[in-house]
């Protein structure tokens, strides 16, 4: 952890702020939000390593995917995900949003979380343990020293190809476009 | 003149530092108290780093507006406060100017939240002016049973007065005074059991939940200058001030672990649970205080 | 420029406009507004000249005077301002309504009637005008039929006791001195009698009391207030009322005398403190129960009793500041609430409701409304740079320098009741969520705006500059016998302080401006609709997402036991004592001649008995 060396803060302050004070939404998505409450207290405590749970997407800036997604779920998931302030990152945790995981032939469960909105990092296990998140919170602390963390970037640039893949999975959507759409048809980006 | 200009310029940095420092002392004492290490003391400066960093949403010119105008409050109201020997603008009204800017921080907040169109934010507002309301009455109270006793509205005649005599806190009719506004203390800085405005569980952070970026770091420095001003006021009139600032800092310190030691240990009252109980036992302490002070100086 | 002139201008202008609506709605509209500026501008041009006049001897035996002093000048000046403006409101006003130029001669009427009022000279011309206002007032009361009828009814019986009570105390001054002339009056009251000051004392507080709206008398102010036309309730609020607290300063200080007043009584029995306790209790309660109100005028109304209680606790106090926060609050009250009841009323000519729970979102579409309200709501408030800060801030360092910290409280709490209750009003009216049904809704028309944005210069002007009426307060102060304050342009310097707006007002715009920067140093933020808001991942519902019904609730859950319990049981308590005691007068018309044979009998064995007891006859 190299939150201590002040060279590093001072020759890129918004990289490093960003590392350190990762503040997590409160979504309790599936059956993996019961790994996080000893997280975030006093069990494995996150907040050394800046890791605290906020009540709001605009005050938030990591979201753990914790669990299986089913239809319903996703459209809350986008929304929120939009209502993120960039630079978001999201972690997808379980073998659910990875594959399917255990529910991989249900009618009712998005088998790829990566179609519909931008994962920047997988932790696989049914569930994992909690000290996963924090082998979750320093990977993603190599990501972003690396610039590699960019699902927000993604998000943006294909924004057309994100938006056709919810249209498919919900129908029709009622909420506006976050970034502007173009209307001819494109290639399944993935 | 020139030292004048220089206190003026020192003392809202002095109150951003010392407000900052308190933030994250409360974050790291709060998780020695649950028995696990907790964040590092300049995590607030990271927070706020990473959030003027962040993009954010704005919902109109008032939202700005609103944010911009209780922050510009509440850096004028630390120009009133002495700060043990630093006292700038101290000559112009004391502490009825002191009452009446203090009322810019929260109507700011609530101009600025009414435009983000959240039921979440207009509950959290009308909890907040209700509490408001709430520990005004004993504050009040408490204010004037100073004002009779020193016969002063000036709060660096109080300090002086204090500082010759005793402290307030415990001299005799004062100590019910004082005794009431640690009551109230909690109420005033918003930390547990009051802080119901701002329930990140039940409202989603009430005004605050539309704030993020650059917003939420404003209101993180708001939040600052808050706790500042108001553990400032109590040593001030109570606790007797300071000759120099290190050991009105000390001062303010010790208030601060008492209040974050009350704010580890209750749960949230209700709104209603929260202002019967401000107007029952600290404003009945607060009047008894008022009518003695009153009885022993005529 | 005589007096009598002014007035006959004033009330005949009345009846020209009257006339002249018959004939065609122009040449009417013209004619009143030019009479009411007319009428400011004779006014402005009386200043600083003190004539005295009879204008009709032989009334009764008494002369009838006219006269004008700084206190007149001072009252006439707002009347004249106030009124010209509401008439100049409503003109789009009332353009849609029926009975027109009845509307504008009782206007003009009243404000004919209240500079009657203020150039009175005498008792008999001041209760002529008095009631002449107080008719005309009721009538313009019950203009919007319906449920203004009641309100005007309860306005009018309530003024009639009140006027009753000015007449018993006007007959008693007359059977002592033997003259009703006002400066005569003052000079022979030095010989009477502490129990006689006292006696007329009460009678005339009853009546100015009344009119005031002090607490136990205030029941008629919010009916009336609000169901009154707009631009008329601005008029109520803003200077009918203050007629009785021209009359408490007359009583107080030109009648009575200071002195004399000071001495009755002693301790917490004076009449003094009793005045200032009532005063005191007016601050308070009615501001809580005006948190409460879900109709936005009957809001505004309870806080027009709220800030009359300063006023009175001003006047009653007794000292030199005081007298002048009492009086610049006065001045300063009139301007803000006939601001806020123009603004509230060209919302509901536009959207036709006063409901505070159905409106919202308003600040785009009537962005005037909106700042006027802002405006009004900060003077209300007392925000340092508003006038409203001045005043409240001369009635404060009294009241705590001279030792009544009780009073003191009343007065404070009474401010952040004051910000509650104007904060529900912003909110619910202008903040927030467009509802759908006002998505088309217009701008307010421009002779609304006009008086809106005067009202709304004038606050910042006297409040950055409020040297310029405390200059005419201190020369009606040192008329009454105190000392002068040292006022200057941007504030009042004393021994103990100064209040040095100037310096609140710069330290605000740098730390503003400090704030502006640092806030520009951030990131960008990108503006988004307002219905993009956090509704836990779920789309905000479509019309409205804006919580504004019941929106103090669980205050009122907690104050609504003891308002319904203790406050209205005391009111239906005075109504079924009066309703029994009246029943028992009844009886005595038993229907049986026996009886009446019996009444005059005894009757007349009592007049002999008297007759020769005390040998009266």
């Amino acid at each position: 952890m190299d939150r201590n060396q002040i060279t590093k803060w001072l020759k890129a302050p918004a990289k490093m702020a960003n590392k350190y004070s990762l503040h997590a939404i409160y979504f309790c998505t599936g059956c993996g939000i019961i790994e996080v409450p000893p997280v975030i207290t006093a069990r494995w405590d996150a907040e050394r390593f800046g890791v605290i749970p906020v009540a709001t997407p605009r005050q938030a800036n990591l979201f753990l995917i914790t669990g299986y997604v089913s239809v319903k779920t996703l459209r809350a998931i986008i929304r929120t995900y939009e209502q993120m302030y960039e630079p978001k990152y999201t972690v997808g945790f379980g073998s659910c949003p990875i594959n399917g995981g255990m529910y991989w032939d249900s009618y009712n469960t998005i088998k790829h979380l990566d179609k519909y909105i931008p994962i920047d990092g997988w932790i696989a296990g049914c569930m994992p343990r909690p000290e996963a998140i924090f082998i979750a919170v320093t990977h993603l602390w190599t990501l972003i020293d690396k610039e590699m963390a960019n699902g927000y970037i993604r998000y943006r640039e294909n924004y057309n190809s994100y938006r056709r893949n919810q249209e498919l999975a919900l129908g029709k959507l009622d909420w506006p476009p976050l970034f502007p759409v173009s209307d001819e048809p494109q290639g399944n980006e993935q | 003149m020139v030292v004048k200009i220089i206190q003026i310029i020192l003392s809202p940095i002095l109150a951003l530092v010392v407000g900052v420092f308190f933030l994250g002392l409360a974050r790291k004492i709060m998780a020695r108290i649950h028995w696990r290490y907790g964040p590092p003391l300049i995590q607030p400066v990271i927070d706020m780093v990473k959030l003027f960093c962040q993009k954010s949403v704005s919902h109109g010119f008032m939202f700005d507006l609103g944010l911009i105008l209780s922050l510009a409050g509440s850096i004028v109201v630390v120009l009133f406060l002495p700060l043990g020997g630093i006292a700038p603008l101290s000559g112009s009204g004391g502490l009825l100017v002191i009452l009446y800017i203090m009322l810019f921080a929260p109507l700011g907040m609530a101009l600025s939240g009414g435009q983000g169109a959240n039921p979440n934010i207009s509950i959290g507002i009308s909890r907040k002016l209700i509490l408001s309301l709430g520990y005004e009455v004993p504050l009040l109270l408490v204010l004037l049973a100073v004002m009779t006793r020193y016969k002063t509205i000036s709060i660096v005649e109080v300090v002086s007065a204090q500082q010759s005599t005793a402290w307030s806190f415990i001299s005799f009719p004062l100590f019910l005074s004082g005794l009431s506004y640690f009551l109230i203390f909690p109420a005033i800085l918003g930390i547990r059991p009051f802080d119901t405005a701002s329930a990140p569980q039940e409202i989603s952070s009430g005004p605050m939940v539309e704030y993020g970026g650059k917003y939420l770091a404003l209101a993180t420095i708001e939040h600052a200058f808050i706790l500042f001003i108001s553990i400032a006021l109590f040593v001030n009139l109570f606790l007797g001030g300071a000759a120099n600032p290190v050991i009105f800092f000390v001062k303010m310190l010790a208030v601060f672990v008492l209040g974050l030691y009350i704010n580890a240990v209750f749960p949230r009252f209700r709104i209603e649970q929260a202002v019967k109980y401000l107007w029952k036992w600290p404003t009945l302490l607060a009047f008894l205080g008022l009518i003695i002070n009153l009885a022993m100086r005529s | 420029m005589s007096l009598e002139i002014l007035l006959i201008i004033a009330f005949g202008g009345a009846l020209l406009t009257y006339l002249l609506g018959k004939a065609s709605e122009k040449t009417r509209d013209f004619v009143a507004v030019i009479i009411s500026l007319s009428m400011v501008a004779f006014v402005v041009c009386l200043y600083g000249k003190s004539p005295e006049q009879t204008f009709y001897s032989g009334f009764l035996g008494l002369d009838l005077v006219l006269r004008l002093n700084m206190l007149s000048w001072f009252f006439a000046v707002t009347i004249a301002v106030i009124g010209a403006l509401s008439v100049i409101y409503s003109l789009s006003y009332i353009k849609t309504r029926e009975k027109t130029d009845f509307y504008f001669l009782m206007t003009l009427l009243v404000n004919a009637a209240m500079l009657g009022i203020v150039l009175a000279g005498d008792l008999v011309s001041f209760y002529i005008f008095w009631e002449i206002m107080s008719w005309s007032a009721f009538l313009l009361i019950s203009y919007n039929k319906g449920s203004a009828l009641a309100a005007g009814m309860k306005y009018i019986i309530m003024s009639i006791i009140g006027s009753v009570c000015f007449l018993v105390g006007m007959l008693s001054l007359y059977v002592s001195f033997d003259t009703l002339n006002i400066s005569q009056i003052a000079s022979a009251m030095t010989s009477a009698s502490p129990g006689h000051i006292l006696f007329i004392l009460t009678a005339f507080c009853i009546a100015f009391g009344i009119k005031n709206a002090v607490l136990p008398f205030h029941t008629w102010l919010p009916d009336a207030h609000s169901e009154a036309p707009a631009p008329f309730s601005a008029v109520l609020s803003g200077i009918l009322i203050k007629m009785g607290t021209y009359g408490f300063l007359l009583l107080l200080y030109v009648i009575v005398g200071l002195k004399l007043f000071l001495g009755l009584g002693r301790g917490l029995l004076s009449f003094h403190f009793i005045l200032c306790l009532l005063g005191a209790v007016t601050i308070l309660i009615p501001t809580f129960i005006a948190m409460l109100q879900n109709d936005a005028k009957k809001l505004l109304a309870w806080s027009t009793v709220g800030q009359a209680g300063y006023i009175i606790l001003g006047i009653a106090f007794g000292t030199n500041l005081a007298l002048a926060g009492g009086i610049f609050h006065f001045f300063n009250h009139a301007m803000f609430k006939a601001l806020l009841f123009f603004a509230v009323g060209a919302v509901e000519f536009r959207a036709q409701t006063r409901d505070l729970d159905s409106l919202g979102g308003l600040a785009k579409k009537m962005p005037v409304c909106f700042i006027a309200t802002l405006v009004g709501i900060c003077a209300l408030i007392g925000v340092p740079l508003t006038s409203g800060f001045v005043s409240k801030w001369l009635i404060y360092r009294t009241l705590i320098l001279e030792g009544s910290p009780f009073l003191a409280f009343f007065a404070l709490a009474g401010t952040w009741g004051t910000i509650l209750y104007s904060y529900k009003l912003v909110h619910n009216v202008f903040l927030g969520q467009l509802p759908e049904k006002y998505k088309d809704i217009q701008k307010s028309p421009a002779s609304m705006q006009l008086p809106i944005i005067v009202l709304s210069l004038a606050i910042l002007l006297f409040g950055i500059l409020p040297g310029i009426p405390l200059k005419v307060i201190n020369t009606i102060g040192t008329s009454f016998g105190f000392e002068t304050l040292n006022v200057t342009l941007w504030g009042i310097t004393s021994e103990t302080g100064t209040l040095n707006t100037i310096n609140i007002f710069s330290a605000l715009l740098v730390a503003g401006i400090i704030v502006w920067i640092v806030f520009r140093l951030g990131a960008k933020s990108v503006s988004v609709p307002q219905e993009d808001s956090y509704a836990a991942g779920a789309h905000t519902p479509a019309d409205k997402y804006h919580y504004t019904a019941e929106f103090y609730n669980p205050f009122y859950r907690m104050i609504k036991p003891f308002l319904r319990d203790v406050i209205d049981e005391f009111y239906y308590w005075i109504a079924s004592s009066v309703r029994s005691l009246a029943g028992n007068v009844r009886r005595i018309y038993s229907g049986d001649v026996g009886y009446y044979v019996m009444y005059i009998i005894f009757f007349l064995a009592a007049l002999i008995f008297v007759q020769m007891r005390w040998k009266i006859w």
